[in-house]
């Protein structure tokens, strides 16, 4: 029998994919668990994605998560990048419209929308299928990708889908 | 390592040529009996039953005698087996298993088993969290969970026998498909050809589930398990073809997984699987045929070894996963007997083989084709359209058909009457558009990197079902379906013909006419496989899954109902299904 394969290259990023590692170095965010701007406490420890670690979303008491790149177009640009090189759109679809992971430009939110709630939904994982990424990209990365998001035109919320009087 | 291999192989000669007739009377005893022991009724994988107590006569009664909800809402592919006075289930994720009473007048639960399974199991599911079914042998039920362990449940008691992990979630593998049990062999394998795994098969102990053996589908011959003069492919030759045929060391992350059903022959002693679409979806990164993936592949269930492979999809350009049933039919060809192998394929063609060498004798297209004129029977190859070529520096290739869904979904298992001599199966008559872009491989995430929005193919509907003469490449009939036709076919020897549609109907139809004898609307869309069975009441009942799901559930993602924080809008070729249909598992069970 082969042995299973052990999967560590999250927090290895030399073992990145290129094109992975190519938009993380173009976004100065090669630094897994590099602290990132306005926490009030240590960076969170680096988390391997093959333990899908499911947080249940709550942070910390007295974490403060703080989106350093807020609003900086150039940021979320990089974002969109990084959603593609990290595989992110293999789930949510390329326009983080929803595939087998849920629609992300729909202004609803399974574990909240707030900057930090996403924030941590990308770095710990949830729950139900969500890897955390913050091993493989670092806090700095998780706020790119958070920064880009937060930028998905949002359709008007529709409660009603209707077949008739159209 | 070497010597005990060898060993292990001249055991295994020998138990198959003294079990040989043995499996060959229990599978005919098993055909004849009004169960349904496997989850393609038969080692053929013929889906058809000697029952024939329902007839073009009297099939217009049919209505259902009893329903059972699930209580889960993904996609609800595969079958129930019934074993003599008992049911048994397996839902999507979490994958309980229902065994339900069938002396009882209610059907009541003898028990239900819950297994201990993984919620990280769905993010590494491609395609919604779907089971193909379980396998009864022994006294045992033997199936596979999503996150990627196979269990033993004692099919009197419910207690897990074993329960043993075969698959890899951090390395992008889950398990759908229904397991097949040869002797005391348990054959399993993994999905993840949107993940980039090394896809492969093994074989595991029956009493303990230890994997006994594992036969990667590319890589070097020792990893396929390619020994000595075992192999002999009919169109190819040279060593280590499924490493060549790949640029680079592309094969290891190249997919081929195996999700669909496996079919035996136990006269020859051989299994045969499909594998896959090659990984990722930007051809250029893996240049070459990329065998063999697409491919079928035919190996000895004791150790393993590779006997022939055939490649319906050299160097796959369009996601055309070969894993569809392999369906084992013994057919007349141009006035010669054949041991033939039936294989409608994603790519569009239907292909007849020969299942003793994998020869290629037919090919021809059941849905549209463009990808490719036609398959030269001389090479075994398909003569391409250059123009439909894909990969990243190819921009946005528009007009592929069929569409990465497929001629017919290998989800959708087609089902062969001897009394007809006639195939019959599903179909999608979709289309796309192909842009690549270059994937990065991150183990456990994604390989994919592809747009493909797909269109109406030409013609009425969306889908169909169609009868099919594998002897001469003929359609006989075809019913056209209002959306993709995603339901498995039951073929009866009453000479009626069963599936479902993604509407939700349930259809009876004549097998020579396929005329519509009887419709039901069944509470969610048809994407399961009919099953019919005699029970202890000696009365002929067929069973069929309700439970849009599958690709489905993420095509047309406005069919859920379920989480408020996931809405989408519908997809612009198949804008009203949620008009029809929406999820939901129930069991259904019908009767004159």
């Amino acid at each position: 029998m082969r042995p299973m394969r052990h999967h560590d290259i999250f927090g290895h990023s030399a073992r990145l994919a290129p094109a992975a590692l190519a938009a993380l170095v173009l976004l100065g965010c090669a630094r897994p668990g590099s602290p990132q701007a306005g926490a009030a406490a240590p960076p969170p420890p680096g988390v391997s994605y093959v333990d899908h670690l499911a947080a249940g979303g709550i942070l910390p008491p007295g974490l403060v998560l703080r989106n350093p790149h807020a609003g900086d177009a150039g940021v979320a640009k990089g974002g969109a990048l990084l959603f593609k090189s990290m595989n992110c759109d293999g789930c949510h679809g390329g326009d983080a419209s929803g595939w087998v992971g849920p629609n992300l430009g729909d202004g609803r939110w399974r574990y909240g929308g707030a900057d930090a709630e996403v924030f941590s939904s990308i770095y710990y994982g949830r729950p139900k299928g969500m890897p955390a990424f913050g091993g493989a990209l670092g806090a700095d990365g998780v706020w790119t990708l958070v920064t880009y998001l937060r930028t998905l035109p949002l359709p008007p919320d529709l409660p009603t889908e209707s077949w008739e009087d159209k | 390592m070497l010597r005990t291999a060898l060993v292990m192989a001249m055991v295994w000669l020998g138990a198959a040529a003294a079990g040989g007739a043995h499996a060959a009377a229990a599978a005919g005893r098993e055909a004849s009996d009004g169960q349904w022991t496997m989850p393609s009724k038969d080692y053929a994988a013929t889906r058809y039953s000697e029952l024939k107590d329902i007839t073009p006569q009297n099939a217009h009664s049919l209505h259902p005698v009893w329903t059972f909800s699930t209580g889960v809402l993904g996609g609800h592919e595969g079958q129930p087996l019934v074993v003599g006075g008992t049911m048994y289930v397996v839902t999507p994720w979490p994958n309980v298993l229902y065994a339900f009473d069938l002396t009882r007048e209610d059907y009541p639960l003898r028990w239900k088993y819950r297994p201990d399974i993984s919620a990280n199991a769905i993010g590494v599911a491609c395609c919604d969290t779907v089971n193909r079914g379980a396998f009864y042998v022994d006294g045992r039920i033997v199936y596979n969970l999503l996150d990627g362990h196979t269990v033993a449940v004692d099919a009197r008691t419910g207690r897990e026998l074993w329960r043993v992990r075969i698959a890899d979630l951090g390395s992008g593998e889950t398990v759908t498909m229904a397991p097949i049990v040869v002797r005391d062999r348990v054959i399993v394998g993994a999905s993840g050809g949107e993940f980039g795994i090394y896809g492969w098969l093994k074989g595991l102990d029956l009493n303990t589930g230890q994997v006994v053996w594992t036969a990667h589908n590319m890589g070097p011959d020792a990893d396929m398990l390619i020994r000595p003069g075992t192999f002999k492919a009919p169109y190819d030759s040279g060593a280590d073809l499924g490493a060549h045929s790949w640029a680079g060391d592309s094969w290891r992350t190249g997919g081929a997984p195996v999700w669909g059903s496996i079919s035996y022959d136990p006269e020859l002693d051989l299994l045969y699987y499909g594998t896959g679409n090659a990984a990722p979806y930007d051809p250029e990164q893996r240049l070459g045929d990329n065998k063999w993936s697409a491919s079928v592949l035919a190996r000895r269930p004791g150790d393993g070894t590779l006997v022939w492979a055939y490649q319906f999809t050299p160097h796959d350009n369009w996601d055309y996963d070969a894993t569809g049933a392999m369906i084992l039919a013994d057919l007349t060809i141009a006035g010669h007997p054949v041991k033939a192998l039936v294989h409608f394929d994603k790519n569009g063609f239907a292909y007849t083989l020969d299942r003793t060498n994998g020869r290629l004798l037919v090919a021809a297209a059941f849905a549209p084709v463009t990808w490719a004129r036609a398959v030269d029977l001389q090479s075994g190859r398909p003569l391409l359209d250059a123009a439909k070529a894909t990969g990243s520096s190819r921009g946005n290739v528009k007009g592929i058909c069929p569409s990465a869904e497929g001629g017919v979904s290998p989800s959708s298992p087609p089902a062969y009457s001897p009394r007809t001599h006639l195939f019959y199966s599903s179909t999608n008559n979709l289309c796309m558009d192909y842009e690549a872009w270059r994937a990065s491989h991150l183990a456990g995430t994604p390989f994919m990197g592809v747009n493909t929005p797909y269109s109406a193919g030409p013609g009425t509907g969306l889908g169909s079902f169609i009868a099919w003469d594998a002897a001469s490449g003929r359609k006989v009939w075809e019913n056209p379906e209002r959306y993709p036709n995603w339901s498995g076919a039951l073929a009866t020897a009453g000479d009626v013909v069963f599936y479902g549609t993604l509407d939700g109907w349930f259809k009876s139809v004549d097998a020579r006419s396929g005329k519509v004898l009887s419709k039901f609307k069944v509470g969610s869309g048809v994407v399961g496989n009919p099953i019919t069975y005699r029970a202890p009441d000696g009365r002929q009942y067929v069973a069929v899954y309700a439970g849009i799901g599958g690709d489905w559930a993420l095509l047309a993602g406005d069919t859920r109902s379920d989480d408020p924080t996931d809405v989408r809008a519908p997809a612009d070729y198949i804008k009203d299904i949620a008009r029809h249909t929406s999820q939901g598992g129930i069991i259904w069970i019908f009767g004159l």
